[in-house]
C-alpha cells in the first residue's frame, strides 16, 4: 500500500513541481525516453546471445544439474535451489542474470516463492566485476585490492537477508 | 575479455552435457527458443526502460540528483574520512545521488571521473586508493532505491503485485551495502596501518 505511494509522487508530485517551475515536462519525457530506447536496442543483442546461452542450459539439463550442487549453499542461505544460476551469473553478468531472472518468473510465476525471491536477489545486488571494470577502465591504477571480496561478502550478507522473507 | 570465456564456458558445458545426455536434437530449438525470448524480454524491457528513463528525466530537469548528492555529503566524510579533494568529493557524491534514484546511465561518467580523479591523488596520498576502493564497494554492492528493471520484468510475467519485492529488495541491499562498506572501512585500516600512514 504505502508503495502505491511512490507512484503518486513519480506521476503527479513531481511532473507538477516541473510544471510550476516552467519546465517542459513533455518534452523532458520524450528526451528521455529516447535515451531509454537506446538502452533497449543496445540491450537485445547481449540479450539474445546469453538467453542462448541460459536455454542451452536449461534444455540440456546442467541448470538442474547446477541447481542439485549448488543447493546446499542455498539452503543455508535460505533462498530456494532454482535461483542458483541467477545467484552466480549475477555478479558477472547483468544480461545474463536478467536472461535467468525473466526464465524463472516465467517457469515458476512472478508472485510465487522463487519468484519473488529471484526479484529480491536480483533487484538487491549489482553485476558486481563489470562495475569495478568499468569504473577503473580509464585508472592508471587498476588494481582493485580487497573491493570485490568486500562486495562479495556485501551480495553474500543481502542474499541471507532476503532468504529471511517469505519463509 | 572475461564475457568471452564466460559465455563459451556456458555454452560449451551445455553441449556437451547435452551430448552426454543424449540432448543434441534439443540445441538448436533451445537456441533459437533463446534468440525468440530474447525479442520478447526486449519489448516487454522496453516499455520499461521507455517509461522509467522518461520520468527520471523530469526528476533530473528537477534537480534531484544535485540536492540528493548534498545530503549525502556529511555522511561521505565518515566513509572517506581522509578526502579533503573537492572535485573528487562532488563526483562522488553525483555518481552515488544518481544510482540510487536509479539513473545509471548518468551515474557511469561520474563513476568514472571519481575513480579517475582519485587514482591520479592516489600517487601522492595513499587514503585517496582506500576511498577509491570505498568508491568501488558502494556502487558494486547496490544502492538503487527503486528496482525498476525487476518491476518492469515482474508485470510482463503477471504479477498480480508487483510492488510486494521492494521493501525486501530495499533491506536486502542496504544490509549488502553496510556489511560491504564495513569490511571496507576495516580493511583500509589495516592498510593504512600497514603501511605506516
Amino acid at each position: 500500500m504505502a508503495y502505491d505511494l511512490i507512484w503518486l509522487i513519480l506521476l503527479l508530485l513531481l511532473p507538477g513541481i516541473a510544471l510550476l517551475r516552467r519546465l517542459p515536462v513533455y518534452d523532458l519525457f520524450v528526451t528521455g525516453a529516447k535515451e531509454g530506447l537506446r538502452v533497449a536496442l543496445q540491450i537485445l543483442p547481449n540479450l539474445a546471445a546469453m538467453l542462448v546461452a541460459v536455454s542451452l542450459m536449461e534444455a540440456t539439463g546442467l541448470t538442474a544439474f547446477l541447481c542439485r550442487i549448488c543447493a546446499p549453499v542455498l539452503t543455508w542461505l535460505g533462498l530456494p535451489a532454482e535461483i542458483a544460476p541467477l545467484v552466480a551469473l549475477r555478479p558477472l553478468s547483468g544480461s545474463a542474470a536478467l536472461a535467468v531472472l525473466e526464465q524463472l518468473l516465467n517457469q515458476y510465476g512472478a508472485d510465487s516463492r522463487i519468484g519473488l525471491l529471484a526479484s529480491v536477489a536480483m533487484g538487491s545486488s549489482e553485476t558486481i566485476f563489470y562495475t569495478v571494470c568499468v569504473y577503473l577502465s580509464s585508472c592508471k591504477d587498476r588494481r582493485t585490492g580487497y573491493a570485490i571480496p568486500c562486495a562479495l561478502a556485501g551480495m553474500i550478507a543481502g542474499l541471507w537477508t532476503a532468504g529471511r522473507f517469505w519463509r | 575479455m572475461f564475457l568471452q570465456f564466460l559465455w563459451f564456458a556456458l555454452v560449451g558445458l551445455s553441449v556437451l552435457y547435452g551430448c552426454l545426455n543424449g540432448h543434441i536434437g534439443d540445441l538448436l530449438p533451445a537456441a533459437l527458443s533463446g534468440t525468440g525470448n530474447a525479442i520478447s524480454v526486449t519489448l516487454n524491457l522496453a516499455a520499461g526502460y521507455l517509461f522509467f528513463c522518461g520520468l527520471m528525466e523530469i526528476v533530473k530537469a528537477l534537480g534531484l540528483p544535485k540536492t540528493l548528492s548534498r545530503w549525502l555529503k556529511p555522511g561521505l566524510k565518515l566513509l572517506m574520512p581522509k578526502l579533503k579533494d573537492d572535485e573528487a568529493l562532488c563526483a562522488v557524491t553525483m555518481n552515488l545521488s544518481a544510482n540510487m534514484l536509479g539513473l545509471g546511465n548518468a551515474a557511469t561518467p561520474y563513476g568514472i571521473a571519481a575513480a579517475n580523479r582519485l587514482d591520479v591523488l592516489s600517487e601522492s596520498a595513499s587514503h585517496s586508493r582506500q576511498a577509491l576502493y570505498m568508491l568501488l564497494i558502494l556502487n558494486a554492492t547496490s544502492i538503487q532505491l527503486l528496482p525498476t528493471t525487476v518491476l518492469t520484468l515482474r508485470i510482463a510475467a503477471g504479477s498480480t503485485n508487483p510492488n510486494l519485492i521492494l521493501m525486501p529488495s530495499l533491506v536486502s541491499s542496504a544490509v549488502s551495502t553496510v556489511v560491504g562498506v564495513l569490511l571496507g572501512l576495516l580493511l583500509a585500516k589495516r592498510t593504512e596501518a600497514h603501511h605506516g600512514v
